[in-house]
Order: C-alpha cells, then structure tokens, then sequence
C-alpha cells in the first residue's frame, strides 16, 4: 500500500510501496505539483521500475516547465535501484 | 518447491509479496532479502502482463532453495512465445527496458524456457552470509 502526503511548499511523503499497482494513483497525485518540489522519500520501502517511472515523468514535467525536482532521504536498498536503473545520474538525490 | 497461482492483474501483486515473505520467513532467510526478491517477481510478473500475447487467467510464481541461494520460477500460462532474456540491451532499438535491467543487475541468473505453451522465466539470487 501507498501513503501519498502532498504538504505545502511541494513537498510529497511517499509511505509504503511504490509498485506497478499503485503508479496510476501516485502519478496522478505528483500531477499537482507545479513548482519546484521536493519528495520526500524516508518511509519508501520499495520501488520497482513502475515506480521509477513516475518519478522520472514528474522529473521531466517540471524540468520543462522551468522547476526542479529533489528526492531526499532515501533508504540504502531504495538508493540501490535508482543506482542500478542509471537514474543516479538523471535525478536529484539527497 | 512451493508453488502458487494467482490472477493475471495487478492486483496479484500484494498476495504476492505476502507469499515470498512466508518464504523467506520459513527458509530462514534476512527478511530484508524479500525486497530483493519482491523486486524480481514484480520486473517479470508485469513484463508478462505488458507483453505475452494470449494468456490464462492465472499467472504461478514458484520458490525454492534454502539459504544463502534462492530460485524463483514465473509460469505464464497458454501464451505465445516471448523470451525477455532475447531483448538487444539497453539503449538498442527495441532494446530493454528499465524493469529488465533491473533484474539483469540483481539475480545471478536468468533463464527462459517454452513448454507446452507456457512461458517459464526462472531466477537464481544467491545473498551474501
């Protein structure tokens, strides 16, 4: 399951599991965000490649749009799949 | 080996994740290995859904093997053949994609298999002591 947190200041809480299951709804949530943004990744305990992907379209639509994008806080075994997709070097991560 | 079906969607995914998490649990392995392997059954599982052509209703992920490797067997039943093992590499037209990749990076071994028109992918991780 996903917890989404969207705060002021376009800082996201992601909590839980970021899987195929639930990219839709995390997707359209990260939507929202117009400015820059920071998501917050401290209660992440799993990505897969769906999850990945959203995070790097909202990368993307801000990047166009002129925003940054920051992911802080990512656990050791979160980092490790961004590392070994090559998005290290694509994302902002903190 | 402890095998299971479960529905061809999404939905799958939990049950799933609970079924290699009794696994683990029982065989004694680090229970943050399950994230390893929760990994390479959701990279392959959705792979199946996005690509075989024809398919069952049912989908069966299979576990074996005690401490420190593990084997894991995914059965797409009545499918045409499609081997994401024969994908170019990354970048290359056609080329895989990032859930594959994944995978690549993270098991020991890939293999893939066509009997009786079922797809079988089975993965071997073998986790440090």
């Amino acid at each position: 399951m996903l917890e989404i947190d969207v705060q002021p200041g376009g800082v996201v809480r992601l909590r839980g599991r970021l899987d195929a299951a639930q990219a839709d709804r995390a997707k359209d949530t990260l939507l929202t965000l117009n400015g820059p943004s920071t998501i917050d990744l401290t209660d992440l305990d799993y990505v897969s490649s769906a999850g990945l992907g959203v995070l790097v379209q909202t990368f993307k639509r801000l990047r166009d749009s002129g925003h940054s994008l920051v992911l802080t806080n990512l656990k050791p075994r979160i980092r490790s799949v961004f590392v070994y997709a090559g998005l290290d070097k694509v994302l902002r991560l903190e | 080996m402890v095998e299971r079906r479960f529905p061809r969607n999404l939905g799958s995914l939990e049950p799933m994740v609970r079924f290699v998490a009794d696994y683990v649990r029982h065989k004694g392995f680090d229970a943050e290995h399950s994230f390893t392997v929760d990994l390479l059954v959701e990279e392959i599982f959705t792979n199946m859904l996005r690509h075989a052509k024809g398919g069952g209703p049912d989908v069966s992920v299979g576990l074996e093997g005690d401490v420190p490797e593990l084997v894991l067997t995914l059965r797409d039943y009545d499918v045409d053949s499609f081997d994401p093992t024969a994908a170019p590499p990354a970048g290359a037209p056609g080329g895989e994609g990032v859930g594959l990749r994944l995978v690549r990076r993270i098991s020991d071994s890939i293999r893939y298999e066509y009997r009786e028109r079922s797809a079988i992918i089975t993965l071997t991780k073998r986790f440090p002591l």
